[in-house]
Parts: structure tokens; C-alpha cells; sequence
């Protein structure tokens, strides 16, 4: 309680968190490789911002940069960090261990693996309430239960002197939430949280996310490769791709009126529940770019359908389109006669392949 | 999954799993279930052995013929007239020269007429004390110069992982040799008893290296595991993670490899003994009985050097069988998920 009234009493005007031209990149034998370059956005207090982005696209990346939680050696990070008006890049290792925990958490994408295999659950859930907030053994497992209680939790009390093996994949995730929210995070990273677990249980942890993000005020950012997942649960949504941002919106002014190809690619792969059955799906051909020797245009030109040749040579910038808090980086924006064009012309020729295939048959 | 066979008991009546009630049971056969307490039990009888020695009726054990406590180091009796005699089992390599009884004990008589099988307890107590300190000191150190070279990496890796690889190029047992010596005063004459610090040093030198190399191997791959990075999230400090995350983590692949480290460590304490690197006779310890009898062999007095080896075999075995258990039992892969 007393570190939100403190975070409370520092908060100053603006975002709470501003990225300004992040890059991250590692040192490897092949080359340099730019996992995050040059990210910028901000993020207000009690909102939630979801990265959406395949494998590779430099998300997870992204979410530890600004966490600062990425290993020194062979990373260089550059850029800007603003969180609650102070400037976090930069600094000591002891001074980012005050704000782990305390002002900005992590969950993880597996539970099998974020939980200590040798420790009992409520050791974990308390261990950190324990150190940062200095409570006493006691209190400290109270609170522990609270927790467990908060993320709904069956018989929280008997789940304190469990070992994470003895849980089911849901109820980890969950033990992992409480962790996450011990200390009253002001922002919340939640790194493809569902991606681990049943379709079902899925729901159910973005839910409670959601939900504890109402309750606490606290910033969320959701880290998914699902459009689906962040539809319902952000306000906001960044789509990454070969380490920039491509297209940030609001999640219904995207979903309404997307400008990025990719982004519509991406839509239109999640299958249909009313497709009949044997529908191919709709892949995005191609593999991410290789982020040591990204393209020289537009990152995502090998793969897209409607590539012109402008794209190839020159990287589109990221522009605002009709409200300026949507803004995308395409020369030719889905919509835009080209596209329209190309798109007339990519349907003739998918109805020709449809009838022949059936001739075949 | 092959040695484990589940057999299920067909008669059992089905039981619907409701809350609380107890699922049917699922017979488990297991592989290497008796070897594993013929292991225990043996272990068992010589480390009590070697601390009752003195005291316990099944070892003949006085020392009546010695004028004072001091030179009853030996513990055992010695009578010069029993002296070469085979054990009372075996019915060949009489010897006609000799006088009555043909045959004594267990284990029979060595030269000086020291009964062999309660020699053989005493010498227990030196090598398991030798080889137990050494494992001992070797893991607390290992493990600690292990996890902070997997941890921090950088030059305390380097440093780290340099000085393991150069002792580890060098014959273990010469490196061994090389450290008695170098520990020993030259001074002290072969008529002292030898303390026994030199051989636990030169032995926890030699341990260090690999336990080292296992920690560290160990710590790296822990300290990628996402728990670590989430204990790191929350803001945990590196000696917290160190021990109260890695640490519990690597502790059973320890406990295996400590009991095979145990065994390497008796049988080098025995080869140190036999060359006569090791306590200082008359202290009786395994490998200086074993080489105490080798004279003897040409005679045909067998008995002399293979009953002390046989000792040393089947304890070395039964500490190998059972770190074969632990590693089954703490298999850490199972323990993860």
C-alpha cells in the first residue's frame, strides 16, 4: 500500500512511461543484430498498450529493454526511457533493482518454467513482499494469501506450502501474476502470458489481468503474437515487425481501419471459426527479415502482396493518418489506389486458381 | 522408461476418482531395488564399523600386549605366532610348516599376526574420515567458485576456468603425489604418525576441478531459466539468487556426483597409501594393507592384500551403486517441470 501512495505522490504530468527511440542491439558473430531499433511510443497510467508481433519481431526484446533486464555484455542499448518523469536507461543495476518488483513487473510466457521448481509457492509469493516492502514473516504470508486470493486461487491457504510441480498450467500463471503484482507495480509486462496455456484457461488469465489492472490502476503492457488476445484486452496496439514499429493505434481504430498490409495479414491468418472445414488457412509467405541484414526498404517489402517498387528502395516513415494517434509506416496504406489495384488484381487471380484447382479434382 | 514397469492390478475393483478419495493403487516395480539396500547396508556396517572399531564384539580388538595407550594405534591384537595365517573359510594354501591353528578368523592374519578382518574396520575409519572431509571441503568449495563463475561470467570465469583446466591437465594421482609431499614437513620422521591434513588437502585439490567444472555448467544453465529471470524481475539481489534459487536447484545433481566423487576420492586415498604417501603406518588404512601384503603374494599368502582390496571394492561399489540411485531419484529434468 505504501509504495502506490509513494508512486502515487511522484507522479508527474505526462505518461507515465515515454520510449523514445529505443534500440537494442546485440553483438554476435554473424553481425550486429537489431532486435529493437528505434521504438518510440508512450504509455498513460491505467492503460494497457498490447506488442503484437510474429517470433523474431523483437517484442520480448523490447518489453526487457525497457526493464533494462536484458544481460550487459554484448548489448548495446540506446535511446530513451522516461518513466513517471525520470530517465531509467542508464541506470546502476542497484538503482533498477528498486524499480523490479516495486514499479515495474514481468510475467512470464510459461509457467512451467518461471516458477522455482524448489520452493514453495507462498516462499515465492512472499520472498519479494519481504524485501522490498520489509514486512515480517508473518505479514508477509498474509499477504501471500491475499494474492493468492486476488488471482483466484482455490484454497489459497493449502496452496502456500505447494511446489509449483503440484500445480496445474492455469493455476501457475496465476501464482505467477501474484508474484508479478506482490508489490504493487505501476506497470505491468505480461509476455505472451496465455501462449502456454489451453484455449480455455487463456481467456480466464486475460480476464484476471484486465481485471487486476482496473483494481490497481496500473499500466499493462501485453506482449502477444495473437491479435485476438489483445483485441479484447488493450486500449491500444502496437504491431511490431523486424524490430520497428509498423502501425500503433487505438485497438478499435485498428481493427476499424488498419493501414498497415502486415497488420492485415496478420489479421486475416487467425482461421475462421465459420470457414468449412479443409479451408486453407492464410499464411503470410516468407520468414521474418534477418535482423542483421534487415532490407534496405520497407522491412516487411519481401513479403507483402502489394509490394511496389518505391518499397523496396525506400523505408516508409511512420505517419499519422486520419487521428493523429493512429499512425503507420506504408507507402502505399490499405486503402490507397495502388493497393486498391493490386488488391482487384491478387483476387482475379486467387478465383482463377480456385477454378482450376477444381477442374484438377 | 524401459527398467520402470507398471502392473496394473486387474482384479481392483474401479474406483472413480472423487475429491479426497485415495486413487487405486499402481504397483510400480522398480529396477535395482535390493542391490540398492545390499548397497545401504553394506555402507552402513562400515562406517558403524569404523566408529565402534574398539568396542564392537564382532572385532577382535585388544590391545593387552602393548605397555602403553600410545602405541595401541594399531587397535587390533597382534600375536607373532598367528602370523600369515589364511582365513578359517579357506580350505586351501595350508601351509604344513606351520603350527596350529592352521586357519584364524575372517579374514586370516598378516605378517606382524594382526587379525586381518578387524585391521580392515580400523582402516575404514582412516579412509572414509580421509576421503569424507576431502568430498566435504572439495563440494563447499567447488560449489562456490562454480556458481560465481557461472554467474557473474566476465574475468572471475575466466580466472576460474583457467586455474580448473590447468589442474585438471595433470595426472590426478601425480598431482596428488606432488601435494602430499609439498604439504609434508620433511622434518618429521617416518617414526612420527604423519598427520592426516596433507592427504585431505592434496585429496580436496584434486576434488575442486571438477566439481568446479559441474557447478558452473550447472549455474549457467540455471541462471537462463526463466524462474531466475523472474526472481531477477522482482528485484532479488545476486546472492539471493545465487542461494536461495540456484543453489536448492543443483544441490541433488551434487549429492549424485559428491558419491562418486566420495568413491574416486578412497580409491586415490588408497593408491596415495599404497605408495606410502598416506598416514604413516603402523595407523592402518586400506591401500597401505593392500601394499603391506604385496611381499607376501610371491608365498602364496593371498589373503594379506586381497582382503583389504575386497574391502575397498565393495565399499566403493556400494557408494557408486547408490549415486546411481540419487541420480535416478533427482533426475532433474523430472524435477523441473
Amino acid at each position: 500500500m505504501n509504495t502506490r501512495l509513494q508512486a502515487a505522490s511522484r507522479q508527474v504530468d505526462g505518461p507515465l512511461l515515454r520510449v523514445t527511440d529505443l534500440r537494442t542491439h546485440f553483438r554476435t558473430e554473424r553481425g550486429l543484430v537489431r532486435s529493437v531499433d528505434g521504438v518510440s511510443f508512450t504509455l498513460d497510467r491505467g492503460k494497457a498498450l498490447g506488442i503484437v508481433g510474429e517470433s523474431g519481431s523483437g517484442k520480448t526484446v523490447l518489453s526487457r529493454s525497457i526493464m533494462g533486464l536484458l544481460p550487459g555484455r554484448n548489448t548495446e542499448r540506446s535511446g530513451s526511457v522516461v518513466f513517471e518523469g525520470e530517465e531509467i536507461i542508464g541506470l546502476s543495476l542497484k538503482d533498477r533493482r528498486k524499480i523490479w518488483g516495486k514499479e515495474m513487473s514481468m510475467i512470464f510466457q510459461d509457467p512451467m518454467t518461471s516458477l522455482n521448481p524448489v520452493m514453495r509457492v507462498g516462499k515465492q509469493v512472499s520472498e519479494g513482499l519481504r524485501i522490498h516492502l520489509g514486512m515480517d514473516k508473518d505479514t508477509a504470508r498474509a499477504t501471500a494469501l491475499r494474492l493468492l486470493q486476488d488471482v483466484r486461487i482455490p484454497e489459497p491457504e493449502k496452496r502456500l506450502d505447494q511446489y509449483a510441480f503440484e500445480l496445474s498450467g492455469g493455476m501457475r500463471q496465476r501464482v505467477m501474476i501474484a508474484l508479478a503484482l506482490a508489490c504493487g507495480p505501476t506497470v505491468l509486462f505480461a509476455d505472451e502470458p496465455t501462449t502456454a496455456l489451453d484455449v480455455t484457461v487463456q481467456a480466464q488469465i486475460l480476464e484476471l489481468i484486465g481485471e487486476q489492472r482496473r483494481d490497481r490502476n496500473m499500466s499493462v503492457i501485453l506482449v502477444t503474437h495473437d491479435l485476438g488476445v489483445v483485441a479484447g484486452h488493450t486500449d491500444e496496439i502496437a504491431v511490431m515487425y523486424g524490430g520497428k514499429l509498423v502501425e500503433k493505434a487505438p485497438t478499435r481504430s485498428l481493427f476499424a481501419n488498419m493501414k498497415m498490409p502486415y497488420t492485415e495479414a496478420l489479421l486475416r491468418s487467425i482461421p475462421n471459426i465459420e470457414d468449412p472445414s479443409h479451408t486453407r488457412l492464410n499464411v503470410i509467405p516468407g520468414r521474418p527479415p534477418d535482423l542483421v541484414n534487415p532490407p534496405k526498404g520497407c522491412r516487411f517489402s519481401p513479403r507483402c502482396e502489394y509490394v511496389q517498387p518505391k518499397c523496396i528502395n525506400e523505408e516508409p516513415p511512420l505517419i499519422a493518418a486520419e487521428h493523429s494517434d493512429h499512425v503507420y509506416a506504408c507507402w502505399y496504406p490499405v486503402g490507397s489506389p495502388v493497393y486498391r489495384e493490386r488488391r482487384a488484381q491478387l483476387d482475379a487471380e486467387k478465383r482463377r486458381a480456385g477454378h482450376n484447382q477444381v477442374g484438377v479434382a | 522408461m524401459s527398467d520402470i514397469e507398471v502392473m496394473l492390478d486387474e482384479n481392483a475393483p474401479i474406483i472413480p476418482i472423487i475429491d479426497g478419495a485415495a486413487p487405486p493403487k499402481v504397483r510400480v516395480r522398480k529396477r535395482g531395488r535390493v542391490t540398492k539396500w545390499l548397497a545401504i547396508s553394506w555402507l552402513v556396517f562400515i562406517t558403524v564399523s569404523a566408529i565402534g572399531a574398539e568396542s564392537l564384539p564382532y572385532i577382535n580388538h585388544s590391545c593387552d600386549q602393548f605397555d602403553s595407550d600410545a602405541e595401541c594405534v594399531t587397535g587390533t591384537k597382534a600375536n607373532i605366532r598367528y602370523s600369515e595365517r589364511p582365513p578359517a573359510w579357506a580350505g586351501f594354501s595350508d601351509s604344513p610348516q606351520k603350527t596350529e591353528p592352521a586357519r584364524y578368523g575372517l579374514m586370516g592374519t598378516d605378517k606382524n599376526g594382526f587379525d586381518l578382518f578387524a585391521r580392515s574396520m580400523l582402516g575404514a575409519r582412516t579412509s572414509l574420515i580421509i576421503a569424507g572431509l576431502a568430498i566435504t571441503f572439495g563440494l563447499a568449495i567447488g560449489t562456490f567458485l562454480g556458481m560465481i563463475a557461472g554467474y557473474f561470467r566476465g574475468w572471475v570465469d575466466v580466472v576460474i576456468e583457467n586455474l580448473t583446466n590447468v589442474l585438471l591437465s595433470f595426472p590426478a594421482l601425480l598431482l596428488a603425489i606432488f601435494f602430499v609431499t609439498f604439504f609434508n614437513d620433511p622434518t618429521t620422521s617416518a617414526a612420527t604418525t604423519r598427520p592426516l591434513w596433507p592427504v585431505i588437502v592434496s585429496l580436496v585439490i584434486l576434488s575442486i576441478p571438477p566439481l568446479t567444472r559441474l557447478v558452473r555448467a550447472n549455474t549457467i544453465a540455471y541462471a537462463q531459466r526463466d524462474f531466475v529471470v523472474a526472481a531477477r524481475s522482482l528485484g532479488a539481489k545476486g546472492s539471493r539468487i545465487l542461494f536461495k534459487e540456484i543453489l536448492p536447484n543443483i544441490v541433488p545433481t551434487l549429492m549424485s556426483f559428491a558419491l562418486t566423487g566420495l568413491a574416486l576420492l578412497i580409491v586415490a586415498e588408497g593408491a596415495l597409501a599404497f605408495l606410502g604417501l598416506s598416514v604413516e603406518a603402523p595407523t592402518p588404512t586400506w591401500g597401505a594393507m593392500i601394499s603391506f601384503g604385496t611381499s607376501a603374494l610371491r608365498e602364496g599368502s593371498w589373503w594379506i592384500s586381497l582382503m583389504p582390496a575386497f574391502m575397498l571394492f565393495l565399499t566403493v561399489l556400494s557408494i557408486n551403486l547408490l549415486g546411481d540411485v540419487l541420480a535416478q531419484r533427482f533426475n532433474t529434468r523430472e524435477a523441473i517441470s
